[in-house]
């Protein structure tokens, strides 16, 4: 009662948002402290672990987890404090495996996890072996980037057609290449793949995910080219300025939701 | 027409845009002197302007990235082409062409003014197939175009992306040590119903013949106790054909009950069938003795008669006291068979 009390003093136009429970969007502070006032620790506890899980789970094949599927299958009558659990979720994830929740699409908010740590210097880099499609992803990526941000699909399908990679063919390490860049890559959000208005035959354009621009470091991609190219990464010097300027959106603000 | 289209559409073209439309000028002049209209030649005209068209497309990255002439070449090869085209149908074909051609243009205007170095997927494409360990068992050039040929070890695409991982901030994957749980519903069973089906069948047949075998084993037994039972009498009749034998000390065993009941069961086969016959001595007590072949008459004198002899536990100890019975005249069956 008293907090019904000090948040109506607050501010009126939350106790109004307040009668909108039935409405699933984004609960407003004061319907999270209501409803977390009637959970025990306990019960919190308990579905903030099963939470972290089905991220661990979904992050299997990288692809980003939407928040109607969390209410869904994890949350289900807690969804109105379902704020609170995700921040709790997510700090679990940093402060236990160093990763960080990323909220990627306002309109219909997914999450993807990315790695925090830095790999140490000399440690193994990686505990399984490493997956191929990373190396193919890099070569896109690595055109669309150096390219301006956008290409047209030709640009992609010539280049790896020189990398002995055939979008037509099956291939023995990627089998299907086409779906696989065009599908897998765009669900994991690591590319987009859009109509170039006014083409005919329809052609398409590859442009950066999301994903990418939050777990793919621009100037290391630059100092590996730079590395590959035997040349100073600064002489592509539209590039490098991109890759060096402070990305605001990406990097400064860690973006759960909960953080209103 | 041509001509105007073509000058307002590129307006800030670089030399060779203008190049092209000096080239459109002399098409038109040329455009007069032809005037044959021979079909098999417009469509030869039209599949070369398709020709073009589509090289123009598929060599795009290459036209852009190398430094070659192959994209005047192609115009040079147009201008010639369309001194024949008297029709619309081929100058459509020629616009669109000229299209695809100042695409091009566009892209090679828009690389000179990049800031810095620009990018040549070319080149890229070949420091990283090197980085891969391509062998460069063969290395064709044609026309400044590097086509490569080599061969790819195995784990080129491994060796890139352990390469390239680092600029990836991706988390490492989470994965079962078991394996994964498949959650595959059950197969379906059918075979539940045929499981019913069977033991019913086979009851019903095994049913009926053990209960002949039960019935029958039941009779033979009564059958060998009753000829067993005969026996001890004939035995103790020819050991002293005089002597009364008394009922009760033949029948009760002084051991146990049931065999006492039993006993009595079977004796009364005997009497039934006229082998052993009951008479009460001096005494009134009941005696059992054989019916001898020689006293027909004494058979036929007496008269049938049938009674019950009950027995209890109660009486049965009484009858073993009063006539002090300590030992069976009938051995129990499985002793006094062996």
């Amino acid at each position: 009662m008293t907090q019904r009390k000090s948040l109506a003093k607050r501010s009126s136009a939350a106790l109004a948002e307040e009668d909108d429970v039935a409405r699933f969007t984004q609960p407003t502070t004061s319907q999270v402290q209501k409803g977390l006032e009637k959970l025990l620790p306990a019960q919190l506890n308990e579905k903030t672990t099963e939470l972290v899980q089905y991220f661990l789970i979904k992050d299997q094949k990288k692809l980003p987890v939407r928040r109607a599927d969390i209410v869904k299958n994890v949350l289900k009558e807690y969804k109105n404090v379902y704020p609170k659990i995700l921040e709790r979720a997510a700090q679990t994830f940093e402060q236990v495996f160093g990763f960080e929740v990323v909220e990627m699409d306002t309109k219909n908010p997914v999450y993807i996890l990315i790695n925090k740590l830095e790999p140490a210097e000399g440690a193994p880099t990686r505990i399984s072996s490493s997956n191929p499609k990373t190396g193919l992803l890099f070569v896109i990526l690595s055109v669309v980037y150096m390219k301006g941000g956008v290409v047209r699909e030709a640009l992609v399908w010539n280049t790896l057609k020189k990398m002995q990679v055939d979008p037509g063919e099956k291939h023995q390490e990627f089998g299907d290449v086409k779906k696989l860049v065009t599908e897998e890559f765009v669900r994991q959000r690591y590319l987009e793949y859009t109509k170039i208005p006014h083409t005919e035959p329809i052609e398409n354009e590859f442009r950066w995910g999301q994903r990418a621009e939050v777990e793919v470091s621009k100037l290391k991609i630059l100092e590996f080219l730079g590395q590959l190219h035997d040349q100073d990464p600064q002489r592509w010097i539209r590039q490098y300025k991109e890759a060096t300027k402070p990305t605001s959106a990406n990097t400064s603000q860690p973006s759960t939701s909960s953080q209103r | 027409m041509k001509r105007a289209r073509s000058s307002s559409d590129h307006d800030t073209s670089d030399g060779e845009r203008r190049g092209l439309d000096q080239d459109a000028g002399t098409r038109e002049s040329q455009q007069d002197l032809n005037d044959e209209d021979d079909s098999s030649h417009r469509k030869e005209i039209r599949s070369r302007y398709r020709d073009l068209i589509s090289s123009v497309q598929q060599n795009r990255e290459d036209m852009l990235n190398q430094h070659g002439n192959k994209l005047t070449e192609v115009l040079y090869e147009a201008n010639t082409l369309f001194k024949e085209v008297h029709q619309a149908r081929e100058a459509a074909l020629d616009s669109q062409l000229l299209v695809v051609a100042s695409d091009l243009g566009k892209e090679k205007a828009s690389q000179l003014f990049s800031e810095g170095l620009s990018f040549d997927t070319s080149a890229f494409v070949q420091h990283t197939l090197s980085f891969m360990g391509l062998n460069w068992l063969e290395e064709e050039e044609e026309g400044g175009a590097a086509t490569t040929n080599g061969f790819l070890p195995q784990d080129a695409w491994h060796k890139l992306a352990s390469r390239a991982e680092c600029c990836f901030k991706s988390t490492p994957s989470f994965h079962f040590m078991y394996g994964l749980f498949y959650a595959e519903p059950p197969p379906p069973k059918p075979r539940v119903e045929r499981q019913r089906k069977a033991p019913t069948k086979e009851v019903q047949r095994i049913m009926p013949t053990q209960l002949k075998k039960m019935e029958a084993s039941h009779q033979e037994a009564t059958e060998k106790e009753v000829e067993r039972i005969m026996g001890c009498l004939e035995h103790y009749h020819t050991q002293d054909p005089t002597a009364p034998i008394s009922y009760y000390e033949f029948v009760i065993n002084p051991d146990s009950f049931s065999r006492t009941v039993e006993n009595i069961f079977h004796t009364s086969f005997l009497i039934r069938d006229g082998v052993a016959r009951m008479y009460l001595d001096d005494d009134k007590l009941p005696c059992i003795g054989l019916v001898e072949d020689d006293a027909p008459q004494q058979e036929e004198a007496s008269v049938r008669k049938q009674c019950v002899v009950s027995l209890s536990q109660k009486t049965w100890r009484e009858l073993k006291d009063a006539f002090d019975i300590t030992k069976s005249m009938i051995p129990p069956p499985n002793t006094q068979n062996e």
